[in-house]
């Protein structure tokens, strides 16, 4: 089951991962849980209650900004875009993961022996 | 976006988040019918999914930072909501905190301008008093038993300015100031209080001048030009705001000195008095106006009070140290303090630096002033707190009423801290709009309290309005009194269980839950008894004071103060001045008979000698010699109502060239003739050479002649008409000369007057119109005005406790009225069960009185530490006074056993059928 896979995101990570999804045009909420959960082949699930607060905290910091257009089906929903602080703020965050990410490799595969 | 607009665009931003959110449901929704569920699994499946809506949102607007104000503003507007649907509850409760935060702010006014204030001066901290006793006026030896010197004379105040170069300035001023006949042009004469001051004196104080100059160093020299400030408020009251008074003369006792200027409108002189001086005048004019009797002059002569500003970083313990090491070296030097082997006492001398940013304070450190404002200061914070607990049992009432609307909105997802915050925001809005209540009963209560303390006062220098400090008091008590109240029922509340409450559980029958209601109203109870109690000791120690034998009659008596000396009389004028004003006054109609004298009884002025017994050496240190004694004329004796013992009274035979003679109270006699027949004795006053000057005549009967709490002391009375010519000292020569004036006239009627003052006013300016009344009244009320203070404090904590037991009384009723209510149910069934009547009324009552008598047992032990904390109030009344809590005990209880019984008598006629039905 997919759902038994779920695992928590660690801290800060959420916002980074909106900020790439809405990096690819403007989007709505419900849209970006649906393609990070696709994007993750379905191994990340966003909850609600953890994506909204997200999107309304980057919102608040201007890294995203937003309005209300019609959706294909007519509907108005409330799309969010990425600001040029957002762009910035993408750019960085998205360096000093993929840094933290090979550090972390580094140690995780160092001196061979000392690991089990 | 600031958070203000933030803030008014609100109502925008909820309303996208909700559609943000219902979109985000929809689309779920969608897409589950899709994937094959049927419309209802897929809503059902969103909303499981999503979660708590009202919880996702709370977090969306934490994430904005909004939440903090929004939550206030909206807490506020549900507090005001609330409060507007129980309009009863909150203007009880709005009332309840008047009356309560009103008495402790108006009091709290009154300690403000009395204890607390700064003198209106420059940089007041660095003004420190050289003294810290209230001794007045005039001393010429050791002042306290203790050594503690704090009245000088001039020689001695210019020996400190020499020896202590600590001080940048060192100012002196009279201790005791006079009320002078002050004329300017033609009108008549005033009388105005004055007060020698050293030519530093407003520098010293770093005061200015509101128009002409203040006074100079070189206004205080021999022989300088004589000059004069007034204070703002005499120059706007007596001479009419007139700046041309300003380089104008004014004639003080008929002596012309200049306006040098006037003092800025705020400055009331350097002590907190009833009567402030109303105009300052030099060291230098003392002389001038007292001539030979000039205290100036003479270097014993103990009348002014030093005040110095000190340098920056001086080490006060060192100061007092050198200035008590210049006191001793310069009694040294003095044959008053060395003769007669006193100089065995100058070792213990010494001087207490005082902080003098608060002035002189002779108000504050006045026994009964201070410890009657602390005293009150207390009672008030008792009485509001029994207020709390009566405010803290309403909500908890209502807390309970409320419990099913808080368990909805804990089950919706608001937190515990979210319902207390709003509980509290609720209390403290009410008793915030208490306090501002409040402020208005307090300017109404200090206005009426500053009339009652001081009712004669002139130019008061206190004021009831609300100023910054006693504003910022009243919002600070609101504050904490909101929380103290509500702390206990936001508490509960917040822990009410949501399914508990919502399955309707509202009845029960003995519970904890009723608990800290009962614990409140046993504090009531016990702050009721300390309140009651303490008014039953003032009220009886009033009484007391009031009924006791003053040993003088005042009905029908009046008392008239007047200055023969600033008429311009002289002394070998004065016999027959005396003698036509007896003559003209004794012809009045109804006019039994009138004296004049130096001081009357009881009205504020004393004069005392050292008496020396014929044949008797002079006194040594630590004998006690001193004897008040006044000059009056022959009626007087019995136009105050005091009979002859033993001997006679002052006749006409009694004249100037006749033996001189003296009468002598019983104290008198037994202090200094004990277990000897006085009559015929001889003794003298200052000096063993003249200790055969006066023969005693007569004895006549103690009575009060200054402090009414204390013991009358020895006293002798000399006529009008006989001057000692004896004294080879100028000083002691100059004083029995100006002892000549007398100052006070006393009328008695046989019967009620209405039209005394005008009467005695216009004769007395048939015979001189330049003299002048300083004061008139009956003497009835000069007398009482010695208990004045005492009324007042048996008035207020009468107040106090009245307020108390009511707010207990109507606690109990609620609290016994609201079980009852809760315990309908079972006490139907106890009634169903053939429970009677009277067993019901019983069972309620004992309730009730368990919780008086718990309230009693803390609160007695209470009360007696209050009652040992006034004992200096208390005149002729132990702290310990049975009666007092006897009293109190028996008030409670009745006040109990009503508020009990009321509710009791609803319960038993609960109709057992409908109560069970009802559940």
């Amino acid at each position: 089951m997919k759902t038994e896979k779920k695992f928590d995101l660690p801290q800060g990570t959420l916002d980074l991962l909106i900020l790439r999804v809405v990096a690819l045009g403007p989007i709505h909420g419900y849209a970006i849980a649906q393609r990070i959960q696709q994007m993750s082949r379905d191994a990340l699930q966003v909850q609600q209650g953890s994506l909204y607060p997200a999107l309304h905290r980057l919102e608040y910091k201007k890294f995203l900004a937003a309005d209300w257009r019609p959706t294909e089906t007519g509907r108005e929903a409330k799309f969010y875009r990425l600001t040029a602080k957002g762009k910035s703020q993408l750019q960085s965050e998205t360096e000093s993961w993929a840094r933290l990410t090979e550090i972390v490799e580094l140690i995780l595969r160092g001196p061979q022996g000392e690991t089990p | 976006m600031s958070w203000w607009r933030r803030l008014f665009a609100s109502r925008r931003m909820e309303r996208d988040l909700d559609s943000e959110l219902r979109f985000h449901m929809e689309q779920q929704v969608a897409d589950n019918v899709r994937a094959g569920m049927t419309k209802q699994e897929a809503g059902r499946a969103a909303r499981l999914e999503f979660g708590g809506l009202q919880q996702i949102k709370e977090d969306c607007r934490e994430s904005r930072g909004t939440v903090l104000v929004t939550s206030v503003v909206q807490d506020l507007r549900i507090a005001l909501r609330q409060l507007r649907k129980s309009p009863g509850f909150a203007i009880t409760a709005v009332l309840t905190l008047a009356l309560g935060i009103g008495a402790n702010t108006s009091i709290f006014t009154l300690v403000h301008s009395i204890l607390l204030r700064s003198l209106p001066v420059a940089d007041p901290s660095h003004l420190y008093r050289i003294g810290d006793r209230n001794d007045c006026c005039y001393y010429d030896s050791f002042q306290n038993e203790d050594g503690d010197f704090d009245l000088f004379s001039y020689d001695l105040y210019l020996h400190f300015r020499q020896s202590a170069t600590e001080f940048e300035q060192l100012a002196a001023v009279e201790a005791g100031g006079a009320s002078f006949s002050v004329r300017s042009g033609s009108v008549p004469a005033k009388p105005l209080r004055s007060e020698y001051v050293s030519g530093n004196y407003f520098n010293t104080l770093g005061i200015g001048a509101y128009a002409g100059r203040p006074l100079h160093d070189d206004d205080d020299k021999p022989g300088a030009a004589p000059v004069v400030v007034l204070s703002y408020q005499a120059w706007q009251t007596d001479f009419a705001g007139d700046p041309g008074i300003v380089g104008s003369t004014i004639y003080v006792e008929t002596h012309p000195f200049t306006v040098a200027g006037i003092a800025p409108p705020g400055f009331f002189g350097d002590r907190v008095i009833a009567f402030p001086p109303d105009l300052w005048m030099p060291l230098a004019g003392e002389p001038l106006i007292e001539g030979a009797n000039s205290s100036l002059l003479q270097k014993d002569t103990d009348w002014l009070y030093a005040l110095g500003r000190v340098r920056p970083r001086t080490n006060t313990v060192a100061l007092q140290a050198k200035l008590s090491a210049a006191l001793r070296q310069w009694m040294h030097t003095r044959p008053a303090y060395t003769e007669h082997g006193r100089a065995a006492l100058i070792p213990r001398q010494h001087v207490v630096l005082a902080p003098a940013g608060g002035g002189i304070q002779r108000l504050q450190q006045h026994a009964q002033t201070g410890t009657g404002l602390r005293m009150l200061m207390l009672l008030s914070m008792v009485v509001l707190l029994t207020a709390c607990a009566n405010i803290a049992n309403l909500l908890l009432a209502r807390g309970a009423a409320r419990r099913a609307d808080v368990a909805m909105r804990m089950a919706l997802g608001a937190g515990h801290g979210r319902i207390m915050r709003q509980i509290l925001t609720e209390s403290v809005l009410l008793s915030l709009i208490g306090g501002a209540a409040g402020v208005m009963v307090a300017y109404l209560g200090s206005r009426m309290i500053l009339a009652l303390a001081f009712p004669l006062s002139r130019n008061m220098p206190i004021h009831a309005g609300p100023s910054m400090p006693v504003l910022g008091f009243a919002l600070a008590v609101s504050l904490i009194t909101g929380v103290v109240f509500g702390a206990a029922p936001a508490w509960t509340s917040s822990r009410a269980q949501p399914a508990e409450a919502l399955r309707g559980i509202n009845v029960s029958s003995r519970d904890r839950s009723s608990l800290p209601q009962q614990g409140l109203i046993v504090f009531q109870v016990a702050m009721s008894v300390v309140l009651l109690a303490g008014a039953l000791l003032m009220a009886r120690s009033l009484y007391k004071l009031e009924h006791q034998d003053l040993g003088i009659s005042t009905r029908n008596r009046f008392a008239v103060q007047f200055d023969p000396r600033g008429a311009g009389y002289t002394v070998d004028r004065l016999p027959a001045l005396y003698r036509q004003i007896e003559d003209r006054f004794s012809a009045l109609p109804f006019m039994i008979d009138m004296s004049l004298a130096r001081y009357l009884p009881l009205t504020g002025g004393e004069w005392g000698a050292c008496v020396i017994p014929q044949g008797h050496p002079a006194p040594g240190p630590n004998d006690k010699c001193f004897a008040d004694w006044d000059r009056v004329s022959n009626g007087f004796l019995s136009s105050i109502g005091v009979p002859i013992v033993r001997g006679r009274g002052f006749t006409t035979q009694d004249t100037s060239s006749s033996p001189l003679v003296v009468l002598v109270n019983q104290a008198f006699a037994r202090r200094f003739f004990p277990n000897q027949n006085p009559i015929g004795l001889r003794f003298g006053t200052d000096s063993p050479q003249y200790s055969t000057a006066f023969e005693i005549v007569g004895v006549f009967a103690d009575f009060k002649m200054t402090d009414p709490r204390k013991e009358a002391g020895p006293l002798f009375l000399r006529p009008l008409t006989q001057q000692f010519a004896g004294f080879k000292e100028p000083d002691l020569d100059a004083g029995e000369k100006s002892f000549m004036y007398m100052r006070s006239m006393i009328f008695n009627f046989s019967q009620p007057q209405q039209n005394a003052e005008a009467l005695i006013r216009n004769t007395l300016a048939d015979i001189d119109p330049n003299l002048t009344v300083s004061r008139f009244g009956s003497y009835d009320s000069e007398v009482a005005w010695n208990f004045n203070q005492d009324r007042l404090m048996a008035r207020l904590t009468g107040v106090f406790g009245m307020l108390s037991l009511v707010l207990a009384s109507i606690g109990l009723y609620g609290v016994t009225s609201y079980l009852v209510a809760r315990r309908t149910g079972e006490i139907g069934i106890r009634m169903a069960l053939g429970a009677t009547r009277s067993r019901v009324v019983s069972m309620v009552l004992r309730t009730t009185l368990l919780q008086v008598l718990i309230g009693l047992a803390l609160g007695i032990p209470a009360a007696l530490l209050a009652g040992h904390l006034m004992s200096r109030l208390l005149y002729q009344v132990s702290e310990y006074d049975p009666l007092a809590l006897l009293g109190t005990t028996i008030v409670l209880g009745i006040c109990a056993t009503v508020a009990g019984f009321i509710p009791a008598r609803r319960a038993a006629s609960i109709d057992p059928m409908k109560a069970l039905r009802s559940e």
